[in-house]
């Protein structure tokens, strides 16, 4: 195991019931994973970071997932966070951003408004030029880890083009709100973000300027479905391992469920999604640490695979262990309600087949 | 992939991206004409855009540098990355 790993084991140790139970998880437990770098582990060692391979963050993120996905979903919106400041940011932008994000600073990114989901086109928050300062006025909605963050990365119109503001949230206008009870990932601190004329100074916008939007959310996007396809092969191999765990050792009808068929194929069939999926995610990986110009239609792939192969895969283990799975905050229980998230966020399922649909028709030309 | 064409010509630059260019989208790109007017360019397209003259021509491009003027056509292109290898040719 990772140094990095061992971390992430320590900081959850056998808590994660308890977290998905009460909806939240200590803040100093994850302030304190977030100061050693853990969270956002790409980030270059000059900013304080563990400068991890896409590869290595993956297996990484892989694991925080199977034991907690709701940390895992922090771990997610900080990376993406971090990634997004470097390729937007400037260099003081890196230098004082990165630091603080591998220094304790937590951070969410709000991309979706009540009238912009998959349609970020959509988005309606504004960013307005007003001096040295910007006014930042909208709604975010279902942000993840916004009810943690010391920051928010917030997508908004500048101009005719795009610009990415971070919003303390300590600042004048902020103002946080948990979403009461989220189906999955109870502890991801999902929550809607109203901004009411935030003033910040200029040098919050990344580079001071605005830009596509495609191209903002595309780049932030790849960091996150790279990081939920492997949150989803986590959860796949911590059901996986339940699954077996039980099907070997429980008895009816005098022998293991294992050896009942029926039960055998759904351990075939989990077996075949976590490999499937471990992967996919690891092509597009590879991809992402290659810099191929294929690493976003990558990414979607591995995101559709693993997040549908892991919503299949949990709802199989909770069959395999029956009513020992269907203790609520049990690990096969969680993986049941976070892996449907996992379908929506990110880019939800359909959203992915179009994109891979145009991979299709451009293959075929 | 090209191997990197780092400290190359500005015709062979030119001249590379618009064979990425044939290649991804299917059609030939006069070095002027705007690609982001033409409705061509897709979400996933800006990105690979991107990422392609980064890794082909051994440069980042960062910050302000992401700006879509940049991009707009094969000329522009040409001009971010002769500057960048400049910057960056030490």
């Amino acid at each position: 195991m990772s140094d990095a790993a061992a971390l992430v084991t320590e900081a959850v140790g056998d808590s994660a019931a308890e977290w998905d139970l009460a909806g939240w998880i200590p803040h100093e437990v994850v302030r304190g994973l977030g100061a050693k770098g853990v969270l956002c582990a790409e980030v270059p060692a000059r900013h304080g970071g563990l400068e991890l391979s896409g590869v290595d963050n993956g297996e990484l993120t892989a694991h925080t997932g199977a034991l907690c996905s709701s940390l895992r979903s922090l771990m997610t919106s900080q990376g993406m966070a971090a990634w997004t400041i470097q390729r937007f940011g400037t260099r003081d932008q890196h230098s004082e951003y990165l630091g603080q994000l591998t220094g304790g600073t937590l951070a969410a990114v709000a991309f979706s408004e009540p009238g912009a989901g998959s349609d970020l086109s959509a988005i309606s928050t504004r960013i307005e030029r007003d001096g040295d300062t910007v006014v930042v006025t909208g709604r975010k909605t279902w942000i993840t880890a916004a009810a943690y963050a010391d920051v928010v990365l917030v997508f908004g119109r500048f101009g005719t083009d795009t610009a990415v503001a971070v919003v303390p949230t300590t600042a004048p206008g902020v103002r946080v709100e948990r979403v009461p009870a989220p189906l999955g990932c109870r502890a991801a601190g999902h929550s809607t973000v109203d901004l009411d004329n935030v003033r910040l100074p200029l040098s919050s916008v990344l580079s001071g300027r605005g830009f596509p939007l495609p191209l903002l959310v595309t780049t932030a996007l790849t960091y996150g479905r790279l990081s939920v396809a492997w949150g989803s092969v986590g959860m796949l191999r911590a059901c996986l391992t339940e699954a077996g765990r039980h099907a070997g050792t429980r008895e009816q009808f005098g022998s293991t469920l294992a050896q009942h068929q029926l039960v055998a194929r759904h351990l075939a069939e989990l077996y075949v999604a976590e490999r499937t999926a471990t992967k996919m995610c690891e092509d597009a990986s590879q991809s992402w640490d290659a810099r191929s110009p294929d690493m976003g239609a990558a990414a979607v792939l591995a995101k559709y695979v693993a997040s549908t192969a892991a919503a299949r895969g949990a709802a199989t283990a909770v069959q395999v262990l029956a009513s020992a799975g269907a203790q609520d905050g049990g690990v096969v229980a969680r993986a049941f309600r976070d892996a449907k998230l996992m379908e929506i966020i990110e880019g939800s399922s359909e959203i992915s087949q179009l994109v891979l649909a145009e991979r299709a028709l451009l293959a075929a030309q | 992939m090209t191997d990197s064409l780092a400290a190359t010509t500005p015709t062979a630059i030119s001249e590379n991206l618009q064979e990425f260019l044939l290649s991804r989208t299917k059609q030939a790109w006069e070095p002027d004409v705007d690609l982001f007017a033409s409705g061509v360019v897709s979400s996933m397209f800006a990105m690979e855009l991107v990422v392609y003259v980064e890794k082909t021509f051994d440069v980042m491009v960062l910050g302000e540098d992401l700006a879509v003027d940049n991009f707009r056509t094969v000329n522009k292109m040409t001009d971010l990355v002769l500057r960048l290898s400049e910057n960056s040719g030490v």
